[in-house]
């Protein structure tokens, strides 16, 4: 049985940063392979299902169009979001038809239960996997039929006209009787429910076995009206002054305040949850198109790609030695030391994968009642 | 060219409706007339067929279950997802919510809706008619989510509806994100709909009729109570299903305008299908949700009997 | 004659609803012209920037016409589907009518993602995806109802008479339906088809999960390419959408009247 609680910690940081001077030598974009005579027929164009907005941009400019530029594919993105791509890619697999995407860029939950679902191509032959950190390995699956490309953070976002004396310290603020009214939640409280876990009094060693601690803290935050939604949700909301804090991805967060809107983000004493995304590929492609697939995930790892795209993203990546963006050195939304990562939650895949809908489904309980 | 043939001949439309006729009662010979009804709809069940297809195909994914190791549906049947469904709280208030909020969005949306179909049909300016009429289409072009935050600027915190409030005094109160909100949205999205199914309905009431009712002393209460509503009843109940089972079935509106807290069973069933990938229960819920909407569909009809949209056919 | 009290009550009504359905997209059209990056209203500052940007955007022109061919196919054939359901419940006796009548009801009872899902299983089994015209007999699929029940409420005009007068003088069966029957239900059959057409150009639900990224149509693109924020350029494509129909329906106007809508011949 493995620890379900994991934080990174200094010893894989270290190990990361130790490779960084190997991931220069072997370069970034495998030129050599992509060149080579053997390697099979170029089809016009793949298909990477991706997050609009931002996440794409950063994707393209990152990823996507060097990828082009070295190899004349021209790469189409499919803005379905992933949890609706899902039914999508998993019927066109139990059906034999060829998926509708040859890359899937997807929350690691989400492809982790492709992963056990079997719909998933492996990836462990990818020559890049041996410059990154421990992020990019999926924890509890075997070999790579995912690869995890950065992680990311559940922030407390709010609108600092409301903190007068500065940021929030933890997440109990949301009981506040000040801000009745005007939290939001993501709809299925994503995010949401580790914290939860910690502000309610209990322990993350005991997820998933006994989370009371969290759903009474959820019921308390209940009386408080929450609003729950996605991300254009929360940013018209916080740009209309109807919400004063919210639960959100640190990427939403800092689009909008490119954008204007009054906003700041912290993570609290009870830490924030870490997770990651990652891309792979559905099976039932041709042996070329999956070919060239891979390699677009083998570039997506790369030194370069992944400066440019996790910029973009304003997420840290999975190789070593990259530099963080102006606006987030020392930002803990961006955790790039062990002290930040320590303070952060991770729970393993595989128990969020296998419990995920019960939680959901407790969640809404609590929030439709 | 000049015509050979100086002997006299029917126009070429005459001819060729002829061979039409004669075709007509090849493929289809007049004693099988007492069937044209069923040759008529035939194309219609078919085509609502492809829907059963796929229900047939829900209805098998909701008797298995989900295994979330390897997120495969169970091989072999089982109630299971009916009883987790049946048995669940949430559901039933969720389930409450969406046929209450269909009721009144319904009962809401006719009384909007007469006078606006009514209007559409008996103003004399052409162009009062044609601009009622294109109001009626704009609010189609506009997806929901643009239209949610169209609401948002309207019926927001500091929205023009508060802002307009509390020049008069009253403080800023929340319109969205409530029950209401999500009827209020229900409506103006059904409106055009329920407008346009009255339309037919209101013009087939000859104008005299009113006007015979008028010189003859009833005040136009008892008009619109003793002549033009029972006249229009196919029309309003028609209108009234086409709104009672699309709103009951909805999930834009309550997402959007809801707040997340006002769940429709539509709902319910997305995240069962996208949120946590259980297509099993999320069949099974939609299963239900078929069943209870055909029922009460089919109750509506058994009620109001034959005569309802001019059903029934000609004696 | 209408009576004060009357007046002032339809007239009060109308008016609630013609604001109500038209003030949102009036908003969004404010908001379209905003020169910030964010959909905002009132905008800040003027500026046709996001005109120009989608006026250049290849995606978005490809997405429109394939719209335009999905509620193509879906009009051609859910009108002369639709049109003689319509007239086959309104015109003739069935039996088990109440059964007909919730079959033919179940693109409404049944939940769009439940349709979806089907027909994307049911064509997926078939191994049609990937083209429009699934996606255009969905649409007409989704909507039948509509047209079937404008055509049947509208045929509450035809007197049954006068089929059977056109067939004493001598008419054959095609002759009547084609110059009695169906000139007496075609304001049903107009409405119906205009409605089947504008709700299958703006249909996202049940496409999403028919279309993939190479025949992706405009709702469906519009739905996904909202992430973390609105950005104006959607109200401007919903701007130009009404821009576009406006002048459709003044087309429409100009050939064949939009009395049609309101008046039997």
């Amino acid at each position: 049985m493995s620890n379900p609680v994991y934080r990174p910690n200094r010893r894989a940081l270290l190990r990361g940063t130790a490779a960084a001077g190997a991931a220069a030598l072997i370069g970034s974009l495998p030129a050599r392979r992509l060149m080579a005579q053997d390697a099979p027929a170029k089809p016009a164009e793949i298909i990477v299902r991706a997050w609009g907005g931002s996440w794409v941009e950063a994707l393209k400019k990152g990823v996507s169009d060097p990828f082009t530029a070295a190899t004349g594919i021209q790469v189409r993105h499919d803005l379905t979001e992933d949890n609706e791509i899902q039914p999508k890619v998993w019927a066109s697999v139990a059906q034999g038809r060829v998926p509708p995407i040859h890359i899937n860029w997807d929350t690691t939950t989400n492809a982790t239960k492709s992963a056990l679902r079997g719909v998933t191509e492996d990836l462990s032959d990818l020559a890049n996997l041996a410059n990154t950190t421990d992020l990019a390995k999926p924890v509890g699956l075997d070999g790579y039929p995912i690869v995890n490309t950065y992680g990311y953070v559940y922030v407390l976002a709010y609108r600092p006209g409301a903190f007068p004396d500065g940021a929030p310290t933890s997440w109990k603020v949301l009981l506040d009787p000040k801000f009745k009214g005007r939290i939001a939640l993501y709809n299925d409280g994503i995010g949401f429910h580790f914290p939860a876990q910690v502000a309610g009094g209990g322990n993350l060693e005991d997820i998933p076995g006994n989370m009371q601690p969290a759903w009474d803290f959820i019921t308390q935050v209940k009386q408080q009206q929450p609003l729950l939604g996605e991300d254009p949700d929360f940013t018209a909301w916080f740009q209309n002054g109807e919400i004063d804090i919210a639960c959100t991805i640190s990427t939403n967060a800092r689009e909008a305040k490119k954008n204007g809107v009054d906003l700041a983000w912290t993570v609290p004493e009870e830490g924030a949850k870490f997770d990651t995304d990652g891309l792979w590929i559905p099976k039932g492609l041709p042996e070329n198109e999956l070919y060239w697939a891979k390699e677009y995930i083998n570039f997506a790892i790369s030194q370069d790609a992944q400066q440019v795209w996790c910029d973009g993203l304003g997420l840290p990546g999975v190789v070593p030695g990259l530099t963080p963006p102006e606006d987030l050195v020392g930002d803990p939304s961006y955790p790039d030391t062990p002290e930040e990562m320590a303070h952060l939650i991770r729970i393993s895949t595989k128990v969020q994968v296998e419990n995920e809908s019960e939680w959901f489904s407790k969640f809404k309980e609590i929030m439709q009642g | 060219m000049p015509n050979p043939s100086p002997e006299f001949r029917y126009p070429l439309h005459w001819r060729l409706m002829d061979a039409v006729e004669r075709i007509a009662d090849l493929v289809w010979p007049r004693r099988l007339s007492r069937h044209t009804g069923w040759l008529f709809i035939a194309p219609a069940l078919l085509l609502v067929g492809l829907l059963v297809l796929g229900l047939i195909q829900i209805a098998d994914a909701s008797l298995r279950t989900l295994d979330t190791s390897t997120f495969l549906m169970s091989e072999d049947w089982s109630t299971e997802n009916y009883r987790k469904a049946l048995s669940s709280s949430t559901y039933l208030t969720v389930a409450w919510r969406s046929l209450s909020a269909a009721v009144l969005t319904t009962v809401l949306t006719l009384i909007l809706a007469f006078p606006y179909a009514w209007a559409l049909v008996r103003v004399k300016k052409a162009w009062i008619r044609k601009a009622l009429l294109i109001t009626l289409f704009l609010p189609f072009f506009i997806g929901q989510v643009v239209r949610a935050y169209g609401w948002l600027i309207i019926l927001g915190n500091s929205g023009m509806v508060n802002e307009a409030l509390s020049l008069v005094g009253v403080t800023p109160m929340r319109l969205l994100f409530n029950y209401g909100a999500v009827v209020f949205g229900l409506v103006q999205y059904m409106l055009p709909f329920a407008v346009l199914l009255l339309v037919p309905a209101l013009t087939a009431i000859p104008e005299e009729t009113e006007t015979a009712a008028g010189s003859l002393g009833a005040s136009w209460p008892r008009i619109l109570w003793h002549v033009l509503l029972p006249m229009a009843k196919p029309g309003l109940i028609g209108a009234g299903l086409v709104v009672f089972t699309l709103t009951l079935t909805d999930f834009a509106v309550p997402a959007m305008l809801g707040g997340g807290g006002q769940d429709f069973i539509a709902n319910a069933i997305y995240d069962q299908f996208f949120r946590t990938a259980d297509q099993g229960l999320g069949s099974a819920l939609a299963l239900i949700l078929v069943a209870a909407g055909s029922v009460l569909v089919g109750l509506v009809f058994m009620i109001f009997g034959a005569g309802t949209l001019a059903m029934g056919g000609r004696k | 004659m209408m009576s004060f009290s009357q007046k002032i009550t339809v007239w009060s009504l109308v008016w609630f609803s013609i604001i109500t359905l038209s003030l949102p997209t009036l908003v969004v059209l404010g908001a379209s012209l905003t020169a910030g990056n964010m959909v905002a209203f009132p905008p800040q500052g003027l500026s046709l920037q996001w005109y120009e940007k989608i006026a250049l955007a290849r995606d978005l022109q490809q997405a429109f016409l394939r719209s335009l061919i999905v509620a193509g196919i879906c009009t051609l054939v859910a009108v002369p589907v639709g049109t003689l359901a319509g007239l086959a419940l309104s015109r003739f006796r069935l039996r088990f009518t109440t059964a007909i009548q919730v079959y033919l009801l179940l693109p409404f009872t049944v939940p769009l993602i439940g349709s979806g899902i089907g027909l994307m299983l049911v064509f997926g089994e078939w191994h049609v995806l990937g083209s429009l015209w699934p996606v255009g007999m969905a649409c007409a699929v989704i909507n039948l109802p509509f047209i079937i029940w404008s055509v049947s409420s509208s045929a509450v005009l035809l007197d049954p008479d006068l089929e059977l007068a056109a067939q004493n003088c001598g008419a054959g069966r095609v002759q009547t339906f084609l110059h009695v029957t169906l000139p007496a239900v075609m304001p049903g059959v107009i409405t119906g088809g205009l409605l089947m057409f504008i709700l299958a150009m703006n249909e996202f639900l049940v496409s999403l999960l028919l279309t993939d990224a190479r025949i992706v149509t405009l709702p469906v693109l519009i739905y996904n390419s909202i992430r973390s924020i609105i950005t104006p350029d959607l109200a401007a494509v919903s701007v130009v959408f009404i821009a576009i129909a406006l002048a459709a329906i003044w087309l429409l106007d100009k050939l064949v009247g939009l009395e049609i809508f309101l008046k039997s011949k």
